[in-house]
Order: structure tokens, then sequence, then C-alpha cells
């Protein structure tokens, strides 16, 4: 199999808020790193989930590999073609797609579900004969009944909007799908019933998933290999199964950890993890994990470890893995 | 037992809805007693927060109680005047909101809210409740109290927001604590903390907390019984160990096979409830959960299920139910 989508030393970086002084002297200027030296790749028809909490950087690395954040370092090449110009990534958001996170928020209030559905075909100056075959064709393929498409956003329930936000990202059959938390604020029920019809169309369809989430228990069932996130830097990369039966690097451990347990004999008595997430504003030194780390040593404080292979198909950014 | 600290009774309440009323909740009974965490959980639309909003009578204005009571130490808080339901919330009966930064108001410093919260304390000078502000700041883990005093609510993560409001809640030493989805909004490493503190906080806290949460997982690390809430409806109740590993209505399973963190290995096609929950506005006059049951028969649809004693503490809402 070869990569669809593979990402090479990809930084993201932001101007940190300044005075006049700072902008008018160069070199004053501060930069704040989002996402450091990011290399992943994804191959065609895999799922990869993408983990970490919130501020490690996750939804800002899905932003940048469809052109809508500004790239300061590093390659993205999507199907074989290296995208650097907006027209590149305009191509390549032709065969990829996004779902964004908030179901009901990411479809427009004023429009019928009927047009949202159709909108792709119209931004990306795709033929379609009938506007409304077409609706009723991509409602039928996520299992929603035809008479949906004159419906508005607000009169669907959390799982129908989410439903029609996957059969918006499917509309025009794009090779990677890019989901920033798919499951968030449903039920457990209608969760199963979200991630089995994606599971389904992406036999169907050939799809590649991108899943984001800080949802352990949902990423373990549905992805075949996950990236841990940290303060926007890849900490640990691999097959999920391996990754949940032993994680080699400590926040991996910790976060697996954390999950509760659907079961009081479970009951854990100590705490995984303590402390919480540094802001990218006051990086820690060294291993930007040792501030919270249990095994953290001397060396930790000082030196960042680099990303080393262990096996075949594992990564991990950590000096006593 | 001993008596109970908070007991809802026969409580049904439904919501105006221009065509009809809404019926949130039928014939919910519920028990809190002192020294105990309660679980309330169920999907979306079963009546869980209806049920948390009565506990504090903070329900909707076009929420309307048709039937039942709920005692608070022996008096029935649903009738009473508009006065002593405002000083029972609070130094009574406290809760902790699901969104830790709606909870304080943006433009005041945690410092001076914190102190106001305890404006029913009468005898006690501003400097003393300040303390007593970072004391409990220092209690459910704020590493700095003292700093987070003069912060405003937007300059504190959503994890320390939470603990602040759960301080706040505390400020005033109630003896119920209802924590409605306390979790929810925050991270993974941060709900276990907050469970962590929960579950540190009852060893020297003598009232009841009762949490409200769809996340079985919560449920499970935290508490020591649990209300199941289906349409509406308590469908069972019971000890935490026997809820998870001997449920007996049908729903109870189903939504703990439901959950993906109870497989351990790789399951592709996860299990689901098939159909819909039945509108509230008729609800179903045999048992809400027949049109998805498994084991449903004509009966089920036919006649209201009966409460069923399956043990001394628990009890199913079922045809099928039995001990």
């Amino acid at each position: 199999m070869t990569a669809l989508l593979d990402i090479a030393g990809l930084s993201v970086n932001f101007p940190a808020g300044g005075g006049l002084l700072d902008a008018l002297i160069p070199g004053r200027k501060r930069y704040i790193d989002i996402l450091d030296g990011i290399s992943l790749s994804l191959k065609s028809g895999e799922t990869l989930g993408l983990v970490g909490e919130s501020g490690s950087g996750k939804t800002t690395l899905a932003r940048a590999i469809l052109g809508l954040s500004p790239i300061s370092a590093g390659t993205i090449t999507f199907n074989g073609a290296e995208l650097r110009t907006r027209q590149s990534f305009t191509n390549m958001r032709r065969s990829s797609a996004m779902m964004f996170q908030d179901p009901v928020a990411s479809l427009s209030p004023r429009m019928s579900v009927g047009a949202l559905l159709t909108e792709p075909f119209i931004i990306h100056g795709v033929a379609m004969q009938n506007r409304k075959v077409k609706a009723e064709e991509l409602l039928s393929r996520v299992g929603l009944s035809k008479d949906m498409a004159s419906r508005y956003p607000h009169e669907l329930s959390g799982g129908q909007a989410r439903r029609v936000g996957v059969a918006r990202a499917l509309a025009l059959h794009p090779k990677l799908v890019i989901a920033d938390e798919p499951t968030a604020g449903l039920d457990v029920s209608v969760q199963g019933e979200i991630l089995n019809l994606m599971t389904e169309l992406k036999t169907v369809m050939g799809l590649s998933y991108m899943i984001i989430t800080h949802n352990l228990a949902m990423v373990r069932h549905v992805s075949d290999r996950i990236a841990v996130m940290y303060l926007g830097r890849l900490i640990e990369v691999g097959p999920t199964r391996e990754v949940f039966k032993m994680p080699l690097h400590p926040y991996a451990k910790s976060l697996i950890a954390s999950e509760p347990q659907p079961d009081p004999r479970k009951r854990r008595a100590d705490l995984a993890i303590k402390g919480e997430i540094p802001s990218v504003l006051n990086r820690p030194r060294g291993c930007e994990f040792h501030t919270r780390c249990s095994i953290a040593q001397d060396r930790c404080r000082s030196e960042a470890p680099e990303l080393q292979a262990i096996g075949i198909d594992r990564i991990v950014r950590c000096h006593f893995a | 037992m001993s008596e109970a600290l908070l007991r809802v009774e026969n409580l049904s309440i439904g919501y105006d809805a221009g065509i009809g009323q809404i019926q949130a909740l039928r014939a919910a009974n519920l028990e809190a007693h002192g020294g105990e965490v309660i679980g309330i959980v169920g999907e979306s639309g079963c009546g869980k927060s209806t049920l948390a909003a009565a506990l504090i009578n903070l329900l909707a204005p076009n929420a309307h109680v048709n039937s039942g009571a709920i005692y608070y130490k022996g008096a029935d808080i649903l009738t009473m005047d508009k006065e002593s339901q405002r000083h029972l919330r609070g130094p009574e009966i406290a809760m902790v909101f699901q969104d830790p930064m709606t909870t304080f108001n943006p433009v005041i410093t945690m410092g001076d809210q914190l102190v106001d919260f305890q404006h029913h304390i009468e005898g006690v000078s501003n400097t003393e409740k300040r303390r007593r502000a970072g004391e409990l700041l220092a209690r459910v883990g704020i590493p700095d109290p003292e700093l987070c005093l003069r912060r405003y609510p937007h300059e504190l993560s959503g994890g320390m927001r939470q603990r602040a409001s759960i301080a706040a809640a505390l400020l005033m030493t109630p003896n119920v604590l209802v924590a409605d989805e306390p979790t929810t909004a925050l991270d993974v490493t941060m709900e276990a903390q907050i469970i962590h503190l929960l579950r540190e906080l009852r060893t020297d806290y003598q009232g009841a907390i009762i949490v409200v949460t769809h996340h079985l997982g919560v449920v499970a690390e935290l508490c020591d019984r649990v209300y199941v809430m289906y349409a509406g409806q308590v469908v069972e109740q019971g000890l935490v160990d026997d809820i998870y590993h001997a449920p007996k209505h049908p729903y109870t399973r189903a939504l703990i096979a439901c959950d993906p963190a109870h497989f351990e290995e790789h399951t592709p096609i996860l299990p689901t409830i098939t159909g819909r929950v039945p509108s509230l506005l008729h609800p179903p006059v045999g048992c809400s959960f027949a049109d998805r049951c498994d084991l449903a028969i004509s009966r089920c649809r036919e006649m209201a299920p009966p409460w069923v004693r399956i043990s001394e503490t628990q009890f199913a809402l079922c045809h099928e139910a039995r001990p």
C-alpha cells in the first residue's frame, strides 16, 4: 500500500502578540510553535486515530493538512503531489473532506438539509444532474429518509445532524476524510451507530480516515494505527492494538490509564496523571512532558528526546522507551 | 438505613410546548442519604437534568410539577414559598454545573465572587470569607489559591474552573451537592482528576453527593448507588456493583453493552440500541422501552410495567424482571 498522505517535518507557528517595537525591530518578533516537526503518513484505506488533550495541536494539524492553517516548515504530500500553492490545496480539498466537531453548528442554520448536501458540488463546480435526486441518494447512503431533505438543521437530533455531516463529507467521493471528534456530544448508543456507519462506508467507498478525538475507548475500536500528540509534538505512533496493550511513552500510558472504566470492580485508587498540559507560551525545557512524568530524571529536564523507532512500525519520543 | 436526607416521591414534571405537555419526568422516586454518592445515569432526553433542576428548584418557567414531592429534612421543598426555597439553595442544596465557564461571572475576579457566594453568612468579615475561599481552593487542589483569587475566570483552565466551581459549592457547606455532568466538558486526564477529587471529598464530607451524567465510566468510578433513567422514568436502581454486573432491566443491559470502553478487544462493529426513544408528548401506555426491547411481549405494550423488587437495594421497572 502506498501512502495517501505523507507529512514530513510539518511545523505551524503563530506570531505572539507583541507591542509596536516587537513588530518594528527585526528579530524581535516572537513566534509560538503550535506544531513542531510532525512526520506522519496515512496509507490508502487506513484509519488513523489522532489523540491528545485539548491544546495538544490535533485540530491545528487537521487544519494544516487541508490548507486552512499556514505552514511554517515541512511538506505535505497528498496522493503523490506536494501541496504548496493555494491551488494545490484547493485541488486537494476536492478529494478530501472534513467533518467538523460540532454536528449542528457545522451546518448552516439557513440552509435546508438538501441544499447543504449538494453545496459541495456547487463549491467545487462538479456537475450533478438533479439536485433533489442527488440529495436523496446521499441521504439514503447514510440511512436517513428522503423527506429529511426539506428539514433545517435545528429540526435534527444530534445523531441525525451527524449523519448529515457524514453525507456532506462523502458527497464528492473523497479519498481522505478528516473527522474532528465525530462522536462528541452524542449518546453512547448513537455513537455506535455513527461509528458503524463510518466503518461501513469506508469499506464500500474505499475511504481513508483520520479521526481526531480524545475519546480513547472509541478510537481503540475504529482505528488501525494511533498517533498520540502532546504540546504540538508527536510522542508515540503505532498500531492501535499494540499501543493499547503496551504503551511506550509515559504520557500515552497515563492517558490510557485515565479513561474511566465502566466497571466498579476496576476502580483505581491512585491518579494516573497529575497536573495540566502546560501552555505553548511556556514550553517546558527538555522533554515537554517532564513536568507531569512519573519517571522523569535530570536528563529529561535538560535534553529533549528525539523520536526513535521501536520495531518496524512504532515510534516514540522518550529517553527511557 | 437511616432516614433519607433527600427523598423524591412520585415526581412527575412536564414542559408546556404549545402542542401539548412533554412528560419529561414520570413518577420518579429517589433517596439520598448522608455520606453516599448517588449516580443518575441516562441518555439525552431521559429526564435526568429535569430531575436535577427540580432538586435545586431551578426548573424552567414552562415546567409544571404534575404530581409528587421532594422532601428535604422532612419538608416538601416544592410547595415552600419562594423565600424559603431561596434559603435552601446554596447553604442546604448546592449545584455544580456542567460548563465551568458559565458558572462564574466573567467580569468579576474569582476572589470577589467566592466572597459574594458567602453573603448569607452573618457576622463574618470579608477578609475572613476570603481566607475561607482560599482554603477551599487549596482543598480542591488549586496549586496557588492566592493567585487564583486575584484571577478572572477566563484566566483559569477548564479543569481549574471546574475545581473552583466545586469549591464554590462547598463554600456554602451544603448537605446535598448536585453535580450535573461535572466532567463532560473536560479532557480525560482532567476528568480522572475531578473524579478523584469528588471521591476524596466524600471522606470528610457528611452530606450526599448526587452525580448526574451520561457517562457510565464516571458512575462506575465514583458512585455507591445508581438510578438508571429512560424516557422520563427511573427504570432501575441498585448498588453500583449490581447495576454493572447483574443489571435486571433490558435497557440497563443494552446501555452497558453499547459502551465502547466495555470491550478490551478491537471491535469494528459496535453494538447499538435499535429504534428511537418514544415521544414524551404522548408516552406509551405500556413499557417505554418495549419497542426497542428483545424480550418484549404483547403485555409489555399494553400494561405499564411493575416496579419489581429484586433485592433489598435493587429494583427494576420491567414485566420480565425477576429477583
